[in-house]
């Protein structure tokens, strides 16, 4: 009885498995990824892409989809690992999505984009900086942020002119984005400034309270760090807490309230390069309502990630097209009106306008430096 | 320098003897790697970020600081407890007659199981506590003792005295180290090995409590898969002093930490969790009874 039982069992779940698998792709609908860190400690970034890029998809298929299909949105979670974002890349080209938003992590985004290009799907990532990904020749990746030699240029000039120190020491946390950026700032400072300590840490690690002793003891003026904001806000806690009263400073990967609250008051006066600030600007405000009713208070990427699939959306359009070649070519040749701002490309997939600015953190709240 | 970062290699060490007390003990009464350690550490300071939270939303906190810290503690302290006994219970009490790898293979299992259940529970997400200690406590030869490693220090070598008269002292102490020499003897004599073992795996629980309701207070961000590591290093702490041995694991935690520190800031912070897994390594090739652990002798 029971072996009879377990064959019926056994057939039935094999007549499923290849229903499931027999069942066709539909072309009746345009797949777009959406991909980041989703879940892990970097989620709240991935969440805040996923949800912007949800918001346009919204928005387009109101006004009746593109090509007169429905656009379906795919969700993919590398959670900021290199492997994942791999095997995230070959789901979405297996599921035949015809364009990327994504990936967050510079890490990601370059393994990621060789699997894209090759299949002939355009990726637009929103918020991966390091320069390496729109070097390696690719036609059909573009990210619509700027880049960390511009990034780390301008932090230097700042550190040079405003704060003028003459000792700084240097840390990051091994990451494609973290080093690479570490690197373009140490670059850019020259021989104009003593870098008196350059070194890694580990990601995800509780205490960091020994190489911030062994920093403090070579007097710097200020330090800067390569990384993203949970291993910041633990960094600059620590650091009060081990006696080094020195400001940091960071990029853009920091840039979000979570830093502030994990040092709580030690946060103040860390200086943070991003971009300008998008409330004050009239083409923001639309999206910045629409998604603060749907989502709650936008992230730091959450614009570049809703502008991204708008690029995508209207090349698609305008070419009447998912052939991602095409999409391509148009988007490498078109200036978008995007809600930050006017866009456009320049011959790798780079913005041609890549406005950074210093932020500081006073009160507990970042604040653009006028 | 030196002084900031020996106080620094205490404080973390004193997190890692804490956590290796429960190993120790469970190990010395079952020969069992309780590999769910870990996650029971990373409940208590779960346990110590909520009860904490609460305590401030209430303003209880705003009130008495050392009030609220005490009660996270107990609080969690508790709960932890009762998680040990339960984890015994479910898991390795049922094998306890089966051979040496199943409980093994049960601890790695229920390791797993509580990860993911604090996964679905509490989210994938780190989650902080802003700093309710001031950073600034007091200056011993130039170094900064914060008020969170003051608490540590304190705490945890109060507790390993207490822990070491409660072994030595008391009659259930005497039963705990009946139990441990053997265990079959001890129950013919009249002591209640089942009780005993509970009692072993709620106060191992408790001590990992503390050290996660202190990890919570002085790093600020806890995290599920914070216990897989910190429990790791606070076996590694368990075995350079002597797996079986109380004052072992006390001396290996504290070891361990200062090796850490020490090694992340003279030789490279790169490398920071690779010297705990070297300490490992040697420990085992030349002396692997630890420091203070005795020869082995089999028991057939």
């Amino acid at each position: 009885m029971m072996a009879r039982l377990c064959k019926v069992i056994f057939v039935v779940a094999v007549l499923a498995l290849s229903l499931v698998a027999c069942t066709k792709q539909d072309d009746t609908v345009i797949r777009i990824g959406a991909a980041g860190p989703m879940t892990g400690d970097q989620s709240k970034m991935g969440m805040d892409l996923k949800n912007a890029v949800e918001l346009a998809v919204a928005e387009w298929n109101e006004k009746g989809g593109v090509l007169g299909k429905k656009i379906v949105l795919l969700a993919g979670d590398d959670q900021a690992d290199p492997k994942q974002a791999v095997s995230v890349a070959n789901k979405f080209i297996n599921q035949k999505a015809v364009a990327i938003v994504g990936h967050w992590n510079s890490s990601c985004s370059i393994p990621a984009s060789k699997n894209y290009n090759d299949a002939n799907i355009v990726m637009v990532t929103p918020a991966t900086t390091n320069p390496y990904l729109t070097v390696q020749g690719f036609k059909k990746v573009f990210r619509v942020c700027g880049t960390d030699d511009q990034q780390g240029r301008i932090a230097a000039e700042y550190v040079i002119k405003s704060l003028h120190p003459s000792k700084i020491a240097i840390i990051h946390d091994k990451t494609a984005y973290g080093q690479g950026l570490a690197d373009y700032f140490k670059k850019a400072l020259g021989d104009k400034v003593q870098i008196v300590y350059y070194g890694g840490i580990i990601q995800h690690d509780p205490d960091y309270k020994a190489v911030l002793t062994t920093i403090k003891e070579k007097k710097p003026d200020l330090y800067y760090f390569g990384g993203i904001y949970p291993e910041a806000g633990r960094l600059v806690r620590q650091a009060q807490e081990v006696g080094m009263n020195i400001p940091m400073v960071t990029g853009d990967g920091v840039f979000d309230p979570t830093f502030i609250n994990i040092a709580g008051k030690a946060a103040d006066g860390t200086y943070v390069t991003f971009g300008k600030e998008p409330a004050g600007l009239s083409s923001a405000k639309a999206f910045l309502e629409k998604y603060k009713a749907k989502y709650g208070e936008s992230g730091p990427y959450s614009i570049y990630a809703y502008d991204a699939a708008n690029i995508i959306l209207s090349a698609i359009e305008k070419t009447n097209s998912t052939d991602g070649a095409k999409v391509a070519d148009y988007i490498s040749k078109t200036t978008f009106r995007g809600a930050f701002g006017d866009i456009s490309f320049d011959k790798n997939g780079d913005v041609t306008q890549a406005p950074y600015v210093v932020w500081q953190v006073k009160d507990g709240k970042f604040q653009q430096i006028p | 320098m030196f002084t900031q970062q020996l106080i620094n290699g205490l404080a973390l060490g004193a997190v890692y003897a804490l956590i290796a007390l429960g190993y120790t003990m469970v190990y010395g009464i079952l020969q069992l790697i309780n590999f769910a350690h870990g996650e029971v550490y990373m409940i208590g300071a779960y346990l110590g970020i909520i009860v904490l939270g609460m305590l401030t939303a209430s303003g209880v906190t705003a009130y008495s600081l050392t009030f609220s810290l005490l009660l996270t503690v107990l609080i969690s302290m508790a709960f932890c407890a009762l998680y040990g006994a339960a984890i015994e219970r479910v898991a390795y009490r049922p094998l306890r007659k089966a051979s040496k790898l199943a409980p093994l293979i049960s601890a790695v299992g229920m390791s797993i199981i509580l990860q993911n259940f604090m996964m679905l529970a509490q989210g994938k997400e780190y989650k902080n506590l802003p700093p309710v200690l001031p950073s600034i406590g007091l200056n011993i030869l130039g170094a900064n003792v914060s008020p969170a490693q003051i608490f540590i220090l304190s705490s945890s070598v109060l507790i390993m005295i207490v822990l070491h008269l409660f072994v030595s002292r008391t009659r259930l102490g005497k039963a705990m180290r009946a139990t441990s020499q053997d265990r079959v003897m001890a129950g013919l004599v009249g002591i209640n090995i089942n009780q005993v073992i509970s009692i072993t795996f709620m106060i191992g629980s408790a001590l990992a409590a503390v050290a996660g309701v202190m990890a919570t207070l002085y790093y600020g961000v806890v995290h599920f898969f914070m216990g897989y590591l910190a429990g790791i290093k606070a076996f590694t702490a368990a075995v350079l002093g002597g797996i079986g041995s109380i004052p072992g694991a006390m001396l290996g935690g504290f070891m361990l930490g200062l090796i850490e520190n020490f090694g992340a800031s003279y030789i490279s912070s790169v490398y920071k969790d690779a010297f705990a897994f070297i300490v490992l390594i040697l420990t085992l090739l030349i002396r692997p009874a630890g420091l203070l652990g005795e020869k082995s002798v089999d028991k057939v």
